[in-house]
């Protein structure tokens, strides 16, 4: 019992890094119909870059927000070198091909200049665990669920409160009709972007004390925060923070009670079967095809 | 000898010629690579090139054929083809086993899915370690082919034979129904269903044919490199891959082919720094003139041709910066691939053959067909069931969240007439269209047609039971020609399988000639009979909706739905267009109208429905219905009182 609480612990710590990460592509989504497939490498470079911070000797609460930075400023590169011009071309699957390439280069400038092999991270909390219900919790997974619904909820206040954020509402809702009416939808579409790779950055500073850090250890994440936003719903806010916890918790149980070479593996079988059963995800709204 | 079949003789003795000319066992090994490869290519092609959607799990596909292939040969010592044979079918059924949930989703959602079921085939080849012996791998000896042991050249034969049969199957399939049905799906879905060519169905058929291609590349590949390991069929493979078929040329088997060979040698050209700085600068300056000369006749603009011009100097210099090129190989093929999805879109063979001019094989089949015996009649005649009732809707309903875009509607259409549907925009004609033809599927109520209900049933199936119809912005399929269009809708004449496809049995070729004079007759009985080799997209658009009819008499119907059939069409083509309409009828076609020309409506319809706001106003004579004040007034807003 007590292993299994501590186990449903950590699976939800792990369920809310994928929420944020899903949370990326949601943003993307609704402005552009497009979505960085390198998002995962989004993460990994925050992660790296946190890392290298940190080994500077800056405070690794001062450390965020400059990795916060550097991740929004990735995320508007990767939109105008690789986003924008294929929607321009209208090319069909050119934005899928081209934000792959662009993850592939991030990755592999990554391996060269941090190397292959994993690294550790330095935890800002103390690693020792605090008892919670009859479990031992680490003080930095109770940080990530935290950082993770601030993170979601400073979004959502943006979007609700500002002038700017409302801006953004409109480009989700008609992106012509939002250009019409003078919002510059492309920037828009950057600014989303920027955003996206930002919650990507900042989960990976926050996930990296609990995991190792590496080059390669953005692909599989994002990967599976790609599972999280279809089982919850590509549009619903609450669906991506239920499919994280769920598939947190599947995987921390399949690596406990399977084998952890195995951990992989719910998510991604999870995210077949909801695209067999309702591809619209648990949460998200079928769209009416018009003719 | 004609000039292709010529080409084709060369192209065969150089082939298998290949291990005289280079007798080196390495450059024979690589050939061997370049025709493996080149099948995957041939069956990921029919996925990405025809259907258009992206495949990330081709590598996942690649690795099941090659250890099917490892595991027969480690646990039972299989014979050579026996786990050929097994590594296809073993790689189709699990293509059919991802295909079946996957292909419910296109685009971004499919890329994901495919990667994720790659992603999974990585896993378990790592951990099933009983079957698969793990990350250990599994290493072959020599194959064994009839008894005899193959040394490298013999198995580049093998693989060069089987490379040449792939070709032809692959062709042969792409031109055929089947081919045509996966250009279709792309080209339009909506019209495809329409066409009785099931979307999805097809989708999945295209993705397991792929499948068994990717699984005949891996076993073959198992052989060749007689080891194989889980982390070869990775993520980079499959874009690897996909780079091939951009890069060479989709929808084309040299492009395939080209593709193939680009990606196996560009390794070896990486590991090579000095020759890759020789062919870097050649491309910077080849790419730099080849743009300074588009800036000068005006063809583009100079901060258009910056960035390919900035990518290729930038990949010149860094090969000089950089002393070895082995670590930045992904960050290069990641280079490659951006200015090959923005620069080279349609791929180097695509390139050429626009620079050449040459047309593609449409406009010579179009012209083939021509010479073809004309068929006794080109449109169905259908006299079965004499009068009465051919549809009957009853209290339609129709909802879309609050909105009641058919409020309980009663349509019924006699055989053998003409019946118009009109009502001001908003009033609820298309979306009974698309009730009748199965695109929604109606919140209440019940459509018998031929006194069956169709209510529930998919497109495809309301198309095969005779309801064809045209569409309000017309949904050709683009990339095909005239011909081609309407030789979609005759796709229910056929009964040939793969295997007549692929062998040219005697069944497909009869049923291929008849279906071809059959649409050229339906050409020209819509007056298009010399444009049948333009491809649909550049027909003018009154042209286009008159294809459109042909097309949907095709399907051989008993009822058909004109919807707009006279929007932004000439007076002159209108008055054509009435003559047609009217032939049509005379062959027994029961026709519904929807028109927002009066005059059309009212000079060849023989009742008139209108509808207002989702509900039913009127309904009668076109005389009638002319004088009807409800309809003056849902037209022309009331009089004030």
């Amino acid at each position: 019992m007590e292993i299994l609480t501590q186990l449903i612990f950590s699976g939800i710590a792990l369920g809310m890094i994928y929420a944020v990460i899903a949370f990326g592509y949601q943003l993307t989504f609704a402005t552009s119909d497009t979505l960085n497939f390198g998002q995962g490498d989004a993460l990994m470079l925050g992660a790296l870059v946190g890392l290298t911070l940190v080994g500077m000797g800056v405070n690794y609460w001062l450390m965020i927000p400059i990795v916060c930075v550097f991740g929004a400023i990735q995320g508007a590169v990767v939109e105008r070198i690789g986003v924008r011009p294929a929607i321009r071309i209208k090319s069909e699957f050119g934005w899928i091909m081209s934000t792959i390439a662009l993850g592939i280069i991030f990755k592999n400038v990554a391996e060269n200049v941090w190397g292959h092999d994993d690294l550790k991270f330095p935890s800002p909390l103390p690693e020792a665990p605090i008892r919670l219900l009859g479990a031992n919790v680490l003080p930095m997974e109770i940080l990530v669920v935290v950082g993770a619904v601030a993170m979601m909820a400073a979004v959502e206040l943006f979007n609700r409160k500002t002038i700017w954020g409302k801006a953004v509402v409109a480009t989700f809702n008609d992106r012509e009709a939002a250009r019409l009416m003078g919002i510059n939808t492309g920037l828009v579409i950057t600014f989303s972007y920027a955003l996206s790779s930002m919650s990507a950055a900042l989960a990976g500073v926050m996930i990296a004390p609990l995991t190792l850090t590496g080059a390669t250890m953005g692909a599989v994440l994002g990967l599976k925060a790609f599972a999280v936003a279809i089982i919850g719903g590509l549009t619903s806010g609450m669906g991506i923070i239920v499919g994280g916890i769920i598939l947190g918790i599947a995987e921390k149980l399949t690596g406990f009670y399977l084998s952890t070479g195995y951990q992989d593996v719910p998510g991604l079988v999870l995210l077949l079967i909801v695209l067999a059963v309702r591809p619209a995800g648990l949460f998200g709204k079928t769209a009416i095809k018009k003719v | 000898m004609k000039r292709p079949l010529l080409l084709a003789a060369i192209g065969l003795a150089l082939l298998v010629g290949f291990p005289f000319i280079v007798e080196n066992p390495y450059y024979i090994h690589l050939a061997q690579t370049i025709a493996i490869y080149a099948i995957l290519l041939f069956g990921l092609d029919i996925v990405v090139g025809y259907t258009g959607q992206v495949s990330l799990g081709h590598a996942g596909l690649f690795g099941i054929g090659a250890y099917t292939a490892g595991v027969l040969y480690m646990h039972f010592h299989a014979p050579l083809l026996l786990t050929i044979v097994c590594g296809i079918g073993a790689t189709a059924a699990f293509g059919a086993i991802l295909a079946l949930p996957a292909l419910r989703v296109t685009g971004p959602y499919l890329a994901m899915v495919t990667l994720a079921f790659g992603t999974i085939i990585q896993i378990l080849i790592n951990e099933v370690t009983d079957v698969t012996n793990g990350p250990m791998g599994i290493t072959f000896s020599k194959p064994v082919l009839l008894g005899m042991v193959l040394d490298e050249r013999a198995y580049y034969w093998v693989c060069s034979f089987l490379l040449v049969a792939s070709l032809i199957v692959v062709h042969r399939l792409l031109r055929s129904h089947l081919g045509r049905a996966f250009e279709a799906l792309r080209g339009s879905p909506i019209a495809s269903d329409c066409m009785g060519v099931s979307v999805y169905r097809y989708k999945v058929y295209a993705f397991v044919i792929s499948a068994g291609f990717a699984g005949l590349a891996g076993s073959l590949y198992a052989y060749s490199e007689r080891y194989i390991s889980p982390n070869t069929y990775n993520f980079e493979l499959t874009v690897l891959f996909l780079l091939a078929i951009i890069m060479g040329g989709r929808k084309t088997r040299s492009g395939a082919l080209l593709g193939a060979t680009i990606i196996v040698m560009l390794p070896k050209l990486l590991d090579d720094l000095a020759l890759f700085r020789y062919v870097s600068v050649t491309l910077a300056v080849l790419v730099t003139a080849g743009a300074g000369l588009l800036v000068a006749r005006g063809k583009t603009t100079l901060a258009r041709s910056a960035i390919p011009v900035a990518g290729s100097v930038a990949l010149a210099v860094l090969s000089f910066v950089l002393t070895s090129m082995t670590d930045w190989r992904l960050s290069i093929f990641g280079l490659i691939t951006l200015l090959v999805v923005y620069y080279l879109q349609d791929g180097i063979v695509g390139y050429v053959r626009q620079a050449l001019g040459w047309r593609g094989h449409g406009a010579d089949d179009a012209a083939q067909a021509a010479l073809l015996a004309a068929p006794a009649s080109a449109v169905s005649t259908s006299t079965a069931g004499g009068a009465g009732e051919l549809v009957a809707a009853d209290q339609v309903l129709m909802q879309f969240g609050g909105l009641k875009a058919l409020n309980e509607v009663t349509l019924h259409v006699a055989r053998g007439t003409i019946h118009g549907l009109i009502g001001p925009n908003g009033s609820g004609k298309s979306t009974m269209m698309n009730v009748l033809t199965g695109i929604y599927v109606p919140t209440a109520g019940a459509i018998a047609f031929k006194g069956q209900s169709i209510v529930g049933r998919t497109s495809a199936r309301i198309a095969l039971a005779g309801i064809a119809r045209t569409f309000q912005n017309v949904q050709l399929f683009g990339e095909m020609t005239a011909l081609q269009n309407v030789l979609v809708g005759l796709h229910h004449s056929y009964r040939s399988n793969l295997l007549d496809v692929a062998l040219h049995l005697p069944r497909f070729r009869r049923e291929e000639r008849e279906a071809t004079a059959r649409a050229y007759a339906l050409l020209k009985f819509v007056g298009l009979e010399s444009l049948a080799g333009e491809e649909a997209r550049n027909l003018p658009y009154g042209k286009q909706r008159l294809l459109e009819i042909a097309r949907a008499l095709a399907l051989n119907p008993e009822l058909l739905l004109l919807d707009e059939p006279a929007a932004g069409l000439t007076a002159p083509d209108i008055k054509e267009l009435v003559v047609i309409i009217r032939k049509i009828r005379e062959h027994g076609i029961t026709l519904i109208l929807i028109e927002h020309h009066m005059d059309v409506v009212m000079s060849v319809c023989d009742v008139v429905t209108v509808l207002d706001f989702g509900q039913k106003i009127a309904e009668g004579t076109p005389a009638a219905v002319q004088s009807d004040p409800q309809v003056i007034k849902a037209y022309l807003g009331s009089e004030a009182h």
